[in-house]
């Protein structure tokens, strides 16, 4: 079992024909990804990685039944991307492009709500069931099929928390997911919190966080108030991140109050995360929670 | 991107928003000229413009400059040239500036404003909502952060709809919040449809008017403005890209931006190269907890290019303050053997004369790790991220 995508999910890539889609397409087409078409407007009836590229979503999921979407289209082409997707009514979006437009993604944002399509992103490598599907650009090489779900607010870091789950005699993952970078983000922690609790075969979960916005706080809150919880380990980066650095939004500041690292830390701890101060902790709390027999 | 306050205030009076006559000048004669030209017997403002809050309570390195500050009140005529030729080509130090201070090159020269009161204005992006959000408050003796700090609940926000202007019932709940008398009501909804339709348009990121001044007949006026823009949208703004004062900006950082890497320092001394500003948090923090610290980190993100890989690594390299070299590489849209010739063609050019650790994980780890081992330079390759802290770390106090 897992989340969100498996071995049913029927992919469509927009904007198959770039060259990173191309790259990244076969290589999930090789991991086993059930990926169906393709779109490139003004490209549809050709071929691509012997697959139909059409015009619209809409039409690829007429024809294949696609039901998700990766988007390999440019920053500036988003928002039109994604209006296609919504209106094309898909499960799911996994939006790779970095560098959005803060207008563009309160658009994107508003779309969203109330249609049926979920983002994953942007900003993001995507997600990735093990053995099943990966929609993105997960090195695949170091995923295996296996029981932890693992959350992530930052891209290069959910490798890190994979590798983790290796060390730890070989946990494996079920499904991971990468919510983005971004200052903005489709789901949060707490959807993915929601449906890992609802996958069996999830036995324990990983949340990495980092400073910025309250997203931390919110899935502390939405933790404690679940009656049965599967455990959960707990990251924050920023800690040497000093007080107003411009590697933050300044906004933040004034809009939400200042929320360093250590309080995000904090409030995981009491809704009864267990809290590593480093990354490369994660193995020996996953082996205190799942000891070899 | 950031602007000057004279560019800030020219954007904003095209939104309707009321600002006090003003003129920019580069030199005292320019400077007696537009005195004469926004107001005929003063007083007047003089304000340095550089890129920093608090320029009144700054104050300048060079002597001549005298004692007052970056905004000066104006009474004669006569001390117009005389105020500016002691700021102009001065050096202003404030709290946001860093002990270096900025140059100041150009001062903007205004009609002085009498007003009754005062109070902090500012649109932002609020990412948990997510909306643009509008903020007011009094401010008193303190600044907005830490008002948000101590005390919230002072500060008024209002989630702005995307596509429409603010209706009658918010700008009830401002006069109210503030104690405006509702002679101020029309001027208060044309300033923030004004401020609303100006981010939009603009793709501004944060508009701060502080203060916002209130005249006598009620009337509001922007006294001062500092307006960021989003940089991702910039590509679509060429108009307000070119008001890019590259006296402004790190000249390091200028560099990063020119092959779309992010760069950033600190006052450490170890030079971070990752993929990820999650990453150079996490590497950060790993150094922090071994008491040492980043001089500056250069994220490469998803880079595909080897030359501007390389041209990002040596930005590293040729930074004084960097005594040691920690880099972090995990390989998904980016290959790590890129950044191993990265490394190798940086290190030809400008040479290696620091403490290198590597560690590489993910797309083609193996084969950069192959490259490096094949090139002679005394690298030093690690494969856990503490472990190849420590491995700098060690490097650093072995070669003191």
């Amino acid at each position: 079992m897992s989340i969100l995508v498996d071995k049913h999910t029927k992919v469509v890539c927009q904007g198959i024909t770039g060259n990173q889609a191309t790259f990244h397409i076969k290589r999930s087409l090789d991991y086993g990804t059930h990926v169906v078409s393709g779109v490139t407007p003004e490209k549809g009836g050709e071929m691509h990685l012997g697959l139909p590229v059409f015009n619209t979503v809409k039409e690829a999921k007429e024809e294949t039944g696609a039901n998700a979407s990766v988007m390999f289209v440019p920053a500036p082409a988003v928002k039109y991307a994604m209006k296609e997707a919504v209106e094309a009514e898909l499960d799911l979006v996994v939006c790779i492009a970095a560098g959005i437009p803060l207008k563009d993604m309160l658009e994107v944002k508003s779309m969203l709500k109330g249609s049926k399509t979920r983002l994953i992103g942007p900003n993001t490598p995507g997600i990735i069931t093990p053995g099943e599907a990966r929609l993105g650009i997960f090195p695949e090489n170091i995923h295996q099929k296996g029981k932890i779900g693992i959350i992530s607010r930052s891209s290069t870091l959910t490798y890190e928390a994979v590798i983790e789950t290796n060390r730890a005699n070989n946990l494996g993952q079920s499904t991971v997911i990468g919510l983005g970078d971004d200052m903005m983000i489709g789901i949060d922690f707490i959807d993915a919190l929601e449906k890992f609790h609802q996958d069996k075969d999830t036995k324990a979960i990983i949340m990495l966080g980092r400073l910025g916005g309250t997203f931390e706080e919110d899935a502390a809150e939405y933790y404690k108030s679940l009656k049965h919880k599967k455990p959960v380990i707990g990251f924050v980066a920023g800690d040497a991140i000093p007080y107003g650095h411009k590697m933050g939004y300044a906004g933040d500041v004034i809009a939400q109050g200042n929320i360093s690292a250590q309080d995000k830390k904090e409030a995981l701890e009491k809704a009864g995360i267990i809290v590593v101060n480093g990354i490369n902790q994660i193995h020996e709390e996953l082996l205190n929670l799942f000891p070899a027999k | 991107m950031n602007i000057h306050e004279y560019q800030g205030k020219q954007i904003l009076s095209k939104y309707g928003i009321v600002i006090p006559k003003g003129r920019i000048a580069y030199t005292p004669t320019e400077a007696k000229r537009a005195a004469s030209r926004v107001s005929l017997r003063g007083p007047w403002m003089l304000k340095a413009q550089i890129q920093s809050g608090a320029r009144a309570k700054g104050h300048f390195l060079e002597e001549r400059a005298g004692k007052k500050g970056g905004i000066r009140l104006i009474k004669s005529r006569r001390d117009i040239i005389k105020n500016a030729e002691q700021m102009l080509g001065a050096t202003l130090v404030t709290p946001q500036t860093g002990p270096k201070g900025k140059l100041v090159s150009r001062i903007y020269v205004e009609a002085f404003t009498k007003v009754k009161r005062v109070f902090y204005s500012a649109l932002v992006i609020d990412r948990m909502v997510p909306a643009i959000s509008l903020l007011v408050a009094e401010l008193g003796e303190l600044d907005i952060n830490e008002l948000a700090l101590k005390h919230p609940e002072k500060i008024l926000k209002i989630d702005l709809p995307l596509n429409q202007g603010v209706g009658l019932e918010q700008i009830r709940e401002v006069l109210e919040f503030l104690k405006l008398s509702s002679r101020s009501a029309r001027s208060l909804k044309r300033f923030i449809n004004g401020l609303h339709k100006a981010f939009l348009e603009n793709d501004a990121s944060m508009i701060e008017v502080n203060p916002v001044g209130v005249m006598a007949n009620g009337q509001l006026i922007a006294l001062d403005t500092k307006i960021s823009f989003d940089d991702n949208a910039l590509y679509r703004h060429k108009d307000i890209a070119q008001l890019q004062d590259d006296y402004e900006a790190d000249e390091r950082e200028l560099q990063a931006a020119k092959y779309k890497f992010t760069y950033c320092e600190f006052d450490g001394n170890i030079g971070c190269i990752v993929n990820g500003d999650g990453l150079a948090m996490a590497v950060m923090d790993e150094l922090q907890d071994k008491g040492y610290g980043a001089a500056c980190y250069l994220n490469v993100k998803g880079g595909v290019d080897k030359d501007k890989i390389a041209s990002g690594i040596k930005i590293i390299m040729t930074n004084p303050k960097v005594e040691g070299i920690l880099i972090n590489i995990l390989g998904g849209f980016l290959r790590c053997n890129l950044i191993a010739e990265g490394i190798i063609a940086a290190a030809s050019e400008v040479g290696l004369n620091v403490p290198l650790v590597v560690r590489f994980e993910g797309t083609n780890k193996d084969e950069a790790k192959e490259i490096l081992q094949h090139s002679k330079l005394p690298v030093i390759i690690s494969d856990e991220m503490d472990e190849a802290a420590d491995a700098v770390i060690r490097a650093i106090e072995e070669s003191d």
